[in-house]
């Protein structure tokens, strides 16, 4: 059986692209199938350096398009968890140099090694983003609970639409308490907006960054609610589609709403 | 701290903010879509022309092709001059 494309794409940048790309294919992998994760963002590659392989390159996208070498001598083995690759992207390219004939050719013959290829697509709708997409059988759309992230996504869903691809949205960085307060769009209010079927809802969370800091996969972390949040929307794409989707709650003990309301926390 | 408890029981600016970026997103989104490239726009007006010209003949330099935005309706405008028309 052949592999499937999914591309993670956002338009603005900054919202969970990468962390999304290395937590939903460590999961992936995790859940055992054989996954490769790649890193488009040419010129300005990070996901090697959130999942720890950074010193591990030797060859990159660039070179397997441009037939420089194999995709098995670019595509760097996880140590930690069986069954995951990385490409990473090319430093000093520029981001114009794939094109997405290359792309395609490639995407093929990965299709036919991998179960899963995720695509982590630079911020952005220019030749990066056409060349993450034009391969990809879905597509996973990234916002933030705030007006330019949801709107640079809609942005990004029509373009998907104009290819015939129907993506679906995860919402990262939801801050339960502050939704609950009203300060926060709800992620209901953000399906409102765009109308969109939903993969996923991810809240804000210390150990991204901290995780981050370690190169250490955050689905590793048993404790992180966004590690689980990702495991979540990796279970579904792995075919348990009836996985019910689980909105982040915060916990108020009446003793914390108290001293809430007289600033004592905050 | 008396202070910062006065203004947490007074100040609701914050609160209920989302409301106002649901309203202003919704309305951005439809602005948006509305928007048209320079290039799409080119074709439409060689498309209006090429089916005006079978029954006008019109000043094909002195025309204007434009979206006019209002305050809840936006609406396509062309604009030219005839010359002459077209008998059949």
């Amino acid at each position: 059986m052949e592999g499937k494309i999914i591309v993670i794409t956002s338009g603005k940048g900054g919202v969970g692209k990468t962390t999304a790309t290395s937590s939903i294919g460590a999961a992936l992998a995790m859940l055992g199938n054989r996954v490769v994760v790649i890193d488009m963002d040419i010129g300005l590659r990070n996901l090697d350096v959130i999942m720890g392989l950074e010193n591990r390159i030797v060859f990159n996208i660039v070179d397997v398009v441009n037939n420089r070498c194999k995709i098995s001598q670019a595509a760097i083995k996880d140590r930690r968890i069986d069954n995951l690759f990385l490409i990473p992207a090319s430093q000093s390219d520029n981001k114009d140099v794939l094109t997405t004939k290359g792309v395609e050719r490639v995407a093929k013959k990965l299709k036919k090694e991998f179960d899963f290829i995720i695509m982590d697509s630079p911020a952005g709708i220019e030749r990066g983003f056409e060349n993450s997409v034009v391969s990809a059988d879905e597509a996973l759309v990234i916002c933030t609970p705030d007006v330019s992230a949801i709107r640079d996504a809609d942005r990004v869903i029509g373009l998907l639409y104009s290819k015939s691809i129907t993506p679906k949205l995860i919402v990262n960085r939801i801050e339960p308490a502050r939704v609950a307060r009203g300060e926060m769009l709800s992620h209901q209010d953000v399906l409102d907006v765009l109308s969109i079927d939903i993969a996923g809802l991810v809240p804000l969370d210390e150990y991204v960054l901290t995780s981050s800091n370690m190169g250490m996969p955050l689905v590793l972390q048993k404790e992180s609610k966004a590690g689980q949040a990702f495991t979540r929307i990796a279970r579904r794409l792995n075919g348990e589609t009836d996985l019910p989707i689980e909105v982040p709650t915060h916990r108020t003990g009446m003793w914390k709403t108290i001293s809430k309301k007289f600033g004592f926390t905050k | 701290m008396f202070s910062k408890l006065l203004r947490k029981l007074t100040s609701q600016d914050k609160k209920n903010s989302k409301n106002e970026a649901k309203k202003r997103l919704q309305f951005a989104l439809v602005y948006d879509k509305l928007e048209i490239d320079d290039s799409t726009l080119k074709d439409l007006q060689n498309d209006i022309i090429q089916v005006i010209s079978r029954y006008f003949d019109i000043d094909k330099d002195s025309l204007s092709l434009e979206i006019e935005r209002g305050e809840d309706k936006s609406a396509l405008v062309f604009n030219t001059p005839i010359l002459n028309m077209k008998r059949r």
